[in-house]
């Protein structure tokens, strides 16, 4: 095993080793030395602990246990006296230590402005948790005062704990406002602002010429004469790597220990990282960029390929109640532009620096809820010209008001269904999660929501979520549309559950984005709607896509096709001659499907009302070629022609299509009926196919030949015509009242199981209620809408709503 | 300006549009949720979709071939697509719709 | 074995529950939920009783809009006194929870008075600047009462003027270490040790600031909840990030962000999902959907600027 020295038990080597014995455990028998008489604890938590909204112990990163079992040697306490290279050992104060590998991790020590008193006791730096504990005790004494030297981000926080701890603070800062290298003036100025009305006093340009005292600090004079008291001095102007043992070893140097992208020195056995090192002419002191160190070393020492990166940092300040981002360059200069935004009143803040089409610097003082995403197109150079109208006001800005997506659940009564399947209420649910159920399975062992078909997991995972809070984690699933967070499943459920009986009603009980949906989600809840509230619900024409709405299919030059129905395939004389009439008269070209009809492609829109009045004078209605409905019903000749038919398939199919014709589905449903097993009906790859056999009919369901081929599975076979109409009428019912839309059968059928659709329906009296509640919606929706549009005043709509040539053309 | 009364706002579906014929071209006249009225072009620049008879919603119409999204204040396409259509000033006045003649004169100029 | 110290019954707080303007006139106070514990009498007769404005706790709290102390019930205006009496409880805070001008709750705990039950609850009032203690119980804590009566803080001093400076309710962790020297020194013999301060807003803009201090024996509370729900820190989707925390059963609860982003809930999403949905306290026991199995938690929203800027919560 490699020996592996580490000298400084940081927060950059504690993550190096932690990546380390995570990439290549066992690889190294690693000795951890430590001047500070402790293992790593996360140093840039030390203010909260400073102000006592933190405790040391909860800032402990890894504590004596962890070096423990990660076979670690510590010596902490001890210091580091010297390395030699030539025999590749760590001297130490308790002895030397052999390596084959060495990292320097010594970090870096404060700066202390050398002016007369600098050494006087009372004079703290704030780096460590011993000078933490000093100021803390320092702040015990009643009236104490503080003057904290540098107005950067630990200065600052210094500042904030001191004075929460009762002391009379005083922030002196060399330049013309707080904290220059992250903030701009503005920033600077409100945050100088918020300081004060904490109690503490900000002086700016002020230049400390000396610290003076009897045997300890008691004053600090300023360049302008200011003489101010102070029991306890806090320096914190800034840091210097700590690279004397680096140097001594003759380690190539510059303003830190030299490193190059794998964080080798200039001994390629020795490393090092963190705010000793420096890296292309950078030197380190945010957390960021070290963590990126540390994963790259151990890479490296992993054997494993890596390289750091500089990247933009951020920075915050950890005050309670002091809201402040910055990140990247918001240096103004040439070709850069600023965009700003102040709200005076909430003490807002924001700007943003735009170069070159690109984000690069980002100041926000009091709402610094978009501050990480800003960061994002910083370091991800994104484009930002698109959105640069808006930018300023953040991720949010292109939605509409915030929904509450778990509302519509939590507003369920405990009555309410949840799963229609085994009739479990949402009460019941809850029930079982006092009972101490906390997850979806122990939900369906209990209640068997959502045991069945499957359909309402969504919103049963909700219900758990809002009665177990962020406890739960929600599954992600993928809602209807950016209009809503729900899935279609808990859209459907939700309807049923809430009886909502219109689209304004989903769009309000149930939490839309938008004020009235968008394409995706508007045709999905009108047919929703249509679906399970027949009597209730009107069809919304201004919901259906284009071919729905005119009833016919838009061609890629906008004009249309026309196809009447032909029952079963079967058609006439005079059909056919009504057709040859309508195709001169409109100009249309004529086209015989794959459905058993005849296409009439080519015509106008205007023209639509006269060739449907046209066709219906024929006795011919419309063939919903262009829904997502019953389409047609594929038949061959069966028994009364064919020698091998076995049953009456062409009687059966038109039987069929005269029951479900002008019904309204999730996706189109294409039926095929075969009068024998040879299937010259194609049966067994329709949604619904039929196969006659001398026993009865086989029906077979989920069948495809569309961009998926399916072949179709067995419901069921049955004896009579009279069943298997009574079985197809029913599973079109299941199927409507359950599918998401734009699901075909089959599609649906994968992800509710065939065998839950048979167990359904074999349950006489359940498959008697869904042909009934069909036949009560096809009582409304059994009509030729040819018909109704061919009326004079619906036709009008056909026509533009004006014609202005003639006026311009005056 | 030269308003044009084009017709009453009830003969506009709501969340819908008409066709209006000009010898600039074919104008779709929409009416939106709240009873706004807007007026673009009729034609996709995407494949020349006709706009009239796309899904209207807040204050956007799709194109019913291919799903293009336009904002009907600017006439941007929304989201990743690229395009514009030209608007029109468009008013209501006591529920009749008013289409600006002069825009349209502009454009068949243009 | 720590049931002994795990037990509900030594609790500080014996009794919270939650009063609303009824939902019709919105002219009296109604209790929409509470926990009493074993204290069935005093539920039953809670459960009769509604608040006038000015009538009772807290009828008072909504009619003078600021939190207020009530020790000892014979003779004032308390309404329960009898049931009160009967069930040991000696002691009341109502805390009134405003949005803007309207009131949303009311928040009332009771407690107990006897000499083993130590911990604070106090109210303070900004005056100049300066915060006051305007009252509070202590149970058994008469040194750390008298002392807080003879301590002031200014602005941005100690976790009173600390939550009224930064506006934010505040979670102090070691209340015997230098919480502001004399007081400190006594909350350390008191056996103090956690201090949760909130701000507490009423209309016409005084300023209120709750601190409720916890002693390990009797705890007020084991688990501290700091929500921080303003759109200036969460964005336009309405949420709320755990901003700190602390719990006898799960330790430290705040992330460094830095590293792993904040616990987040949405409206809805738990008790504290709920607090966010509705403004409204919510107080719950024996929901077993509770964080780290406790058995009662007492969620508190705090209301700025027209949004619900923060939630506090506490669980025993």
């Amino acid at each position: 095993m490699q020996k592996l020295v580490v000298i400084g038990a940081g927060m950059a080597t504690g993550r190096a080793l932690e990546h380390l014995l995570d990439t290549a455990p066992g690889a190294y028998d690693i000795t951890l030395f430590n001047a500070e008489p402790r293992g790593n604890y996360n140093r840039i938590m030390l203010s909260p602990v400073l102000s006592g909204e933190k405790s040391y112990e909860e800032i402990v990163t890894h504590d004596a246990d962890w070096y423990e079992e990660n076979g670690i040697t510590c010596r902490f306490g001890e210091k580091v006296v010297s390395i030699d290279r030539e025999r590749k050992v760590v001297v130490g104060e308790q002895g030397e230590v052999a390596y084959d590998k060495l990292i320097f991790g010594t970090g870096s020590s404060p700066f202390i402005i050398p002016v007369p008193g600098h050494d006087l006791p009372g004079v703290v730096a704030y780096r460590d948790l011993e000078d933490t504990n000093a100021m803390i005790e320092a702040a015990g004494k009643p009236g104490a005062r503080a003057v904290v030297i540098g107005g950067g981000l630990l200065g600052l926080e210094a500042a904030a704990g001191l004075r929460l701890r009762g002391m009379e603070v005083t922030v002196l800062h060399l330049m013309g406002h707080l904290m220059e290298r992250q903030l701009d003036e503005a920033a600077g100025y409100l945050l100088k602002k918020d300081l004060e009305s904490r109690g503490i006093e900000v002086r700016l340009e002020a230049a400390t010429n000396e610290i003076s005292g009897d045997g300890k600090v008691e004053r600090v004079l300023l360049e302008d004469g200011t003489v101010l008291d102070a029991d306890i001095v806090v320096m914190s102007v800034g840091i210097r790597p700590a690279i004397g043992l680096a140097k001594d070893a003759g380690l190539d140097c510059g303003r830190a220990l030299k490193v190059d992208a794998q964080m080798q020195t200039s001994d390629p056995d020795i490393y090092a990282l963190g705010e000793c090192v420096e890296f292309d002419g950078n030197v380190f002191g945010l957390v960021a960029p070290l963590y990126d160190q540390a994963k790259v070393l151990a890479k490296t020492l992993a054997g494993e390929a890596d390289a750091f990166v500089m990247k933009q940092l951020s920075t915050k300040l950890k005050v309670t109640g002091c809201d402040l981002f910055s990140a990247g360059d918001f240096a103004g200069g040439e070709g850069r532009e600023d965009i700003v935004y102040r709200d005076p009143a909430r003490g807002i803040y924001k700007r943003l620096v735009i170069e070159d089409d690109q984000l690069i610097g980002a100041v926000m003082y009091g709402d610094t809820a978009d501050g990480n995403w800003f960061f994002g197109l910083i370091k991800d150079g994104t484009d930002i010209s698109e959105m640069r109208e808006t930018l300023i006001f953040g991720p949010a800005y292109q939605g509409g008001a915030a929904a509450d997506p778990l509302s519509a659940v939590a507003a369920l009564p405990p009555d309410a269904e949840i799963c229609g399947c085994n009739g479990v209420c949402k009460g019941d649910i809850t029930a079982a999660i006092e009972g101490g159920a906390t997850d979806l399975g122990a939900i369906r062992a209990q209640t068997k929501a959502s045991a069945s078909c499957g359909t309402c997991t969504g919103l049963v995972e909700q219900v758990l979520s809002v009665a177990l809070g962020d406890d739960f984690v929600m599954p992600t699933a993928q809602p209807v549309c950016g209009c809503t967070d729900l899935t279609h499943e808990d859209v459907r459920r939700l309807i049923k559950a809430r009886e909502l009986k219109s689209q304004p009603a989903v769009w309000q009980e149930l939490g839309w984005t938008t004020p009235n949906g968008c394409h995706v989600c508007r045709p999905a809840v009108n047919f929703y709607l249509l679906a399970d509230w027949p009597l209730e619900y009107r069809d919304d024409p201004q919901s259906r896509f284009v071919n729905e709405r005119n009833h016919a299919n838009i061609q890629k030059d906008g004009t249309y096709s026309v196809m009447p129905r032909m029952w079963g395939g079967m058609t006439d004389a005079n059909e056919l001659r009504a057709i040859a009439d309508a195709a001169d008269k409109y100009g249309a070209t004529v086209k015989v499907t794959g459905g058993q009809r005849i296409d009439l492609l080519g015509v106008k829109k205007e023209d639509l009302p006269a060739i449907w009045a046209d066709l219906n004078g024929a006795g011919m209605v419309s063939g919903h070629a262009y829904t997502k409905g019953l389409r047609t019903v594929k038949t061959c000749v069966g028994k009364d022609w064919c020698r091998f038919g076995t049953q009456d398939s062409t009687g059966l199919g038109i039987a069929l299509e005269k029951r479900l014709w002008g019904s309204w589905t999730p996706h189109k449903v294409k039926l095929g009926v075969s009068g024998c097993p040879r299937n010259c009906a194609e049966a067994t790859c329709k949604d619904i196919g039929i196969v006659c056999v001398d026993s009865g009919y086989q029906i077979g369901v989920g069948g495809a030949a569309g961009m998926d081929v399916k072949e179709v599975e067995r419901l069921v076979d049955v004896k009579t015509e009279e069943e298997a109409i009574e079985w197809v009428v029913a599973f079109v019912q299941l199927y409507r009242e359950h599918a998401k839309y734009l699901d075909r059968a089959y599609k649906w059928l994968g992800k509710v199981g065939l065998e839950w659709v048979q167990e359904v329906l074999a349950d006489d009296a359940e498959r008697a209620a869904l042909v009934e509640r069909f036949d009560l919606s096809q009582s409304v929706y059994q009509t030729d809408p040819w018909a109704e549009r061919a009326e004079p005043e619906a036709a009008r709509r056909f026509q533009p709503l004006a014609d202005l040539t003639l006026e311009a053309a005056e | 300006m030269n308003w044009i009364d084009i017709g009453h706002i009830d003969d506009v579906p709501l969340r819908g549009a008409r066709l209006v014929k000009t010898s600039a071209g074919c104008i779709a006249v929409f009416r939106t949720g709240k009873d706004e009225v807007f007026a673009a072009s009729d034609t996709c620049p995407h494949k020349g979709g006709p706009l009239s008879e796309g899904i209207v919603h807040g204050q956007k119409v799709t194109c019913p071939l291919h799903n293009m999204v336009f904002d009907l204040n600017t006439g941007a396409a929304q989201g990743a697509d690229e395009g514009q259509i030209p608007t029109y000033p468009v008013r209501l006045d006591g529920g009749r719709i008013l289409l600006d003649g002069d825009a349209l004169a502009n454009r068949s100029a243009a | 074995m720590d049931t002994a110290i795990d037990s509900v019954t030594d609790t500080f707080i014996q009794v919270s529950e939650v009063w609303v303007p009824d939902t019709e006139t919105g002219e009296t106070l109604v209790l929409a939920e509470g926990s009493y514990g074993e204290l069935a009498g005093f539920e039953a007769a809670s459960r009769r009783e509604s608040f006038a404005k000015g009538e009772g706790l807290p009828g008072k709290a909504w009619a003078e809009a600021r939190p207020v102390v009530l020790k000892g019930f014979d003779g004032s205006y308390f309404k329960r006194t009898e049931a009160a009496r009967e069930a040991g409880l000696t002691a009341a805070v109502a805390v009134p929870v405003f949005d803007g001008d309207t009131l949303n709750a009311v928040l009332v705990v009771l407690c107990g008075d006897d000499d083993t039950r130590t911990g604070a609850i106090e109210v303070w009032a900004d005056t100049d600047g300066l915060l006051m203690l305007d009252d509070g119980y202590y149970g058994a804590a008469k040194h750390f009462e008298w002392v807080s009566q003879h301590t002031h803080f200014p602005r941005g001093q100690g976790l009173p003027g600390g939550v009224r400076a930064s506006h934010t309710p505040m979670l102090m962790r070691d209340l015997g270490s230098g919480y502001r020297f004399i007081r400190a020194d006594s909350a350390g013999k008191a056996g103090l040790t956690t201090g949760l301060g909130l701000p507490v807003p009423v209309p016409g803009g005084a300023g209120y600031v709750l601190t409720l201090l916890s002693a390990r024996g009797t705890p007020i509370a084991r688990r501290f909840e700091l929500w921080d729900a303003r759109s200036v820190k969460v964005g336009r989707d309405r949420a709320a990030v755990l901003a700190d925390g602390v719990c006898q059963r799960e330790g430290p609860l705040w992330t460094d962000d830095t590293q792993e982003p904040p616990r987040r809930v949405a409206p809805w999403q738990g008790q504290i999902g709920k607090v966010l949905a509705t403004g409204v306290p919510v107080v719950t026991s024996g929901n077993p959907g509770l964080s780290a199995g406790y058995e009662t938690m007492v969620a508190l929203p705090i209301h700025d600027d027209g949004e619900i800027a923060h939630i506090v919560a506490w669980y025993c």
